[in-house]
């Protein structure tokens, strides 16, 4: 009897498993299977499944549409911002976390700074941005409109407070004990810092440079306010792909996949520091 | 000679962890901290190792200020409670840390992390993570990276207190061994006062912050300075009744509640309200019932310790422990007595709890 349900419980289990991965995944799955459709294919009713697969939609995006253009773009963005919000984000938090600054004031006042919508912003950053690309700081640091620079300053003032917010959890976790054993051997300060916290807190970080470059590689709206061609990106790009002529699904699910591949093979790499992380993160029990 | 001198820590505005505080530490000894949970021994430890710095009063060490020397310059070396050890290193490599931190030539520190690993039996985890080893096996780690490298102070914070019992006795007796061997200052907290009197050349008793006496074993035991300390040297503990002085022939005694002397009161001891009379198993024999100058009681727990059995005697309202040898036959409701030996009983005030010295 025992044997029986446990049968049963498993077969309603993995069911469970299979509908939520399918609601999940299908779109995905959809987008993949559209970018290989012929035109023809695409927008009829009862949809497809089999079909003579095609390249022309990535033709169309790469060389038509120049799509690497978009995704080289994003590359540059989306890593320098990441890179800069991991930096200060680990700095800012790890004082946080050790020395309490601001009493939690000024932790929370941070956040603040997330609570309004990105809408409620874009018209002043438009603004500055524009002003502040016509001085020689702003010029050499293509801090202008349609310049990397400006999206790169606005990605990091928008993820740097969520990634503090997540960093400080993760070094609040590293006993101060490990620091301590390690000023007591010797180590000064930085050294502590460069060899024993970060290392432990290594599997936070990699999980707070994933969220941020997945942030800054989808964002659009800043992207299609503050840039018109020299640095659009791959979220402006797709959307170039709804023309006077009508929305080219079949493009569009070529350029869309391109764009997620990065995303795939960067978060799998990561995926081991996190899951290792999680592995050997026992630090004290 | 590390001295802490009239040290006072507070942690925020409340929490008092030592109250003026005065303790020398010898060069070459074995000095003990005993003490309940939150009496303050990790906090001596952290003063002496620069993790923290005390509210008033300074840190010594032979007779210069080190009150404000950073940890990396004081070349001490701890094993923390917690372990503390890294999780993204390996043993071995959490055991060459310090040896790597110091400088030292790798194929030195593979020979000294080997050789730490032998002593504290953990040779085949070297190349496995903490997050993978058993409680027993990373406090040796961390007890290991505490004395892989020479320090001139030892800082052991319960280096062996969640090992299994054979495993903590093994290990004792290994760390008293290393200690001779290293000729080292080490400074080692415990909970166990068994641990504290086979381990320590001196033993310093906290209790709340406060030192109550630090002396070597035969010290406390012999002149303990309170109850505090007296019912924490010996096993089974000292015993306490509850005395009064009374007239008598031959000059005042010493009177149990339930109106029983048991022997002459010390001249300090007179004029004194509230007193204790602390006697220790050893100084009790057992005698029959009826017997005069003896104390008259009613067995009422004996636990067999295989040696010796400990009987409870409810004498009065007064509790008493007597050590037994194995093949004495007590039951629980036997009634007995017992005789004092009363050269060896110790008076205390019990609201000051000092020793009033004995008779």
């Amino acid at each position: 009897m025992q044997r029986k349900t446990s049968v049963v419980v498993e077969i309603l289990r993995y069911g469970a498993i299979f509908l939520v991965l399918g609601f999940f995944v299908f779109p995905i799955f959809w987008m993949v299977l559209t970018s290989f459709k012929p035109e023809e294919a695409i927008m009829v009713s009862p949809p497809r499944f089999f079909f003579t697969p095609t390249t022309e939609n990535y033709v169309h995006a790469l060389h038509d549409k120049n799509f690497l253009f978009y995704i080289k773009n994003t590359l540059i963005i989306s890593v320098i911002s990441t890179a800069i919000v991991v930096a200060f984000g680990s700095l800012a938090a790890y004082s946080f976390a050790r020395y309490n600054v601001g009493d939690g004031h000024i932790l929370f006042f941070i956040l603040s700074t997330k609570m309004m919508p990105a809408i409620a912003v874009i018209l002043p950053y438009f603004l500055i941005f524009r002003d502040v690309g016509k001085t020689a700081v702003g010029k050499s640091l293509h801090l202008g409109l349609d310049q990397h620079g400006a999206l790169i300053v606005s990605y990091v003032m928008f993820n740097l407070p969520f990634a503090i917010w997540l960093l400080v959890s993760f070094f609040q976790d590293i006993p101060r004990s490990l620091e301590h054993s390690a000023r007591l051997d010797g180590l000064s300060r930085i050294q502590v810092l460069r060899r024993v916290t970060f290392p432990l807190a290594a599997p936070g970080i990699a999980v707070t440079a994933v969220f941020t470059l997945i942030f800054c590689w989808n964002e659009f709206l800043f992207a299609y306010i503050l840039t018109r061609k020299a640095a659009s990106t791959v979220t402006v790009g797709v959307e170039s792909f709804f023309t006077l002529q009508g929305i080219l699904w079949g493009p569009v699910a070529a350029a869309a996949t391109i764009s997620v591949a990065p995303m795939l093979i960067f978060v799998l790499v990561m995926q081991r520091y996190m899951v290792r992380g999680l592995t050997f993160g026992a630090v004290r029990g | 000679m590390y001295s802490l001198v009239d040290v006072h820590k507070r942690y925020g505005l409340r929490t008092v962890a030592l109250r003026k505080l005065n303790l020398d530490i010898r060069p070459g000894e074995f000095f003990v901290l005993y003490g309940p949970a939150g009496a303050g021994k990790s906090t001596i430890l952290n003063l002496l190792a620069g993790l923290t710095r005390p509210t008033s009063g300074d840190v010594r060490r032979d007779g210069a200020s080190i009150t404000h020397l950073p940890p990396e310059r004081r070349n001490a070396a701890m094993a923390f409670e917690n372990y503390a050890l890294y999780s993204h290193l390996t043993v071995a490599e959490n055991l060459a840390f310090p040896l790597r931190a110091a400088g030292v030539r790798p194929a030195e520190i593979e020979v000294r992390v080997k050789s730490v690993a032998g002593v504290l039996g953990i040779p085949h985890v070297l190349d496995r993570r903490p997050g993978f080893l058993s409680g027993g096996q990373r406090q040796r780690v961390a007890l290991g990276r505490a004395i892989i490298r020479p320090a001139d102070i030892y800082l052991l914070d319960e280096p062996i207190g969640h090992l299994d019992a054979k495993l903590r006795h093994r290990m004792r007796a290994e760390l008293k061994a290393l200690a001779v061997d290293m000729k080292a200052t080490i400074v080692f907290t415990t909970t166990s006062s068994k641990e504290a009197l086979a381990l320590g050349d001196r033993i310093g008793i906290l209790n709340a912050g406060r030192l109550e006496q630090a002396g070597t074993a035969a010290e406390l035991y012999d002149r303990p300075a309170n109850t505090f300390v007296a019912s924490f040297v010996g096993d089974p503990p000292m015993s306490f009744l509850n005395v009064s002085v009374r007239p008598a022939e031959g000059g005042p005694a010493l009177v149990t509640g339930d109106g029983q002397s048991i022997g002459k009161a010390p001249s300090g001891a007179l004029g004194r309200g509230g007193l204790k009379a602390g006697v220790r198993s050893t100084a009790l024999t057992l005698v029959d019932p009826g017997t005069p100058g003896a104390l008259a009681g009613q067995v009422e727990v004996v636990e067999h310790l295989g040696h010796s059995s400990i009987a409870v005697v409810l004498s009065g309202t007064d509790h008493i422990q007597v050590l037994l040898p194995a093949d004495a036959r007590l039951r629980p409701g036997e009634r007995v007595g017992l005789r004092v030996d009363p050269t060896r009983l110790h008076i205390f005030a019990d609201e000051t709890a000092l020793a009033t010295d004995a008779a």
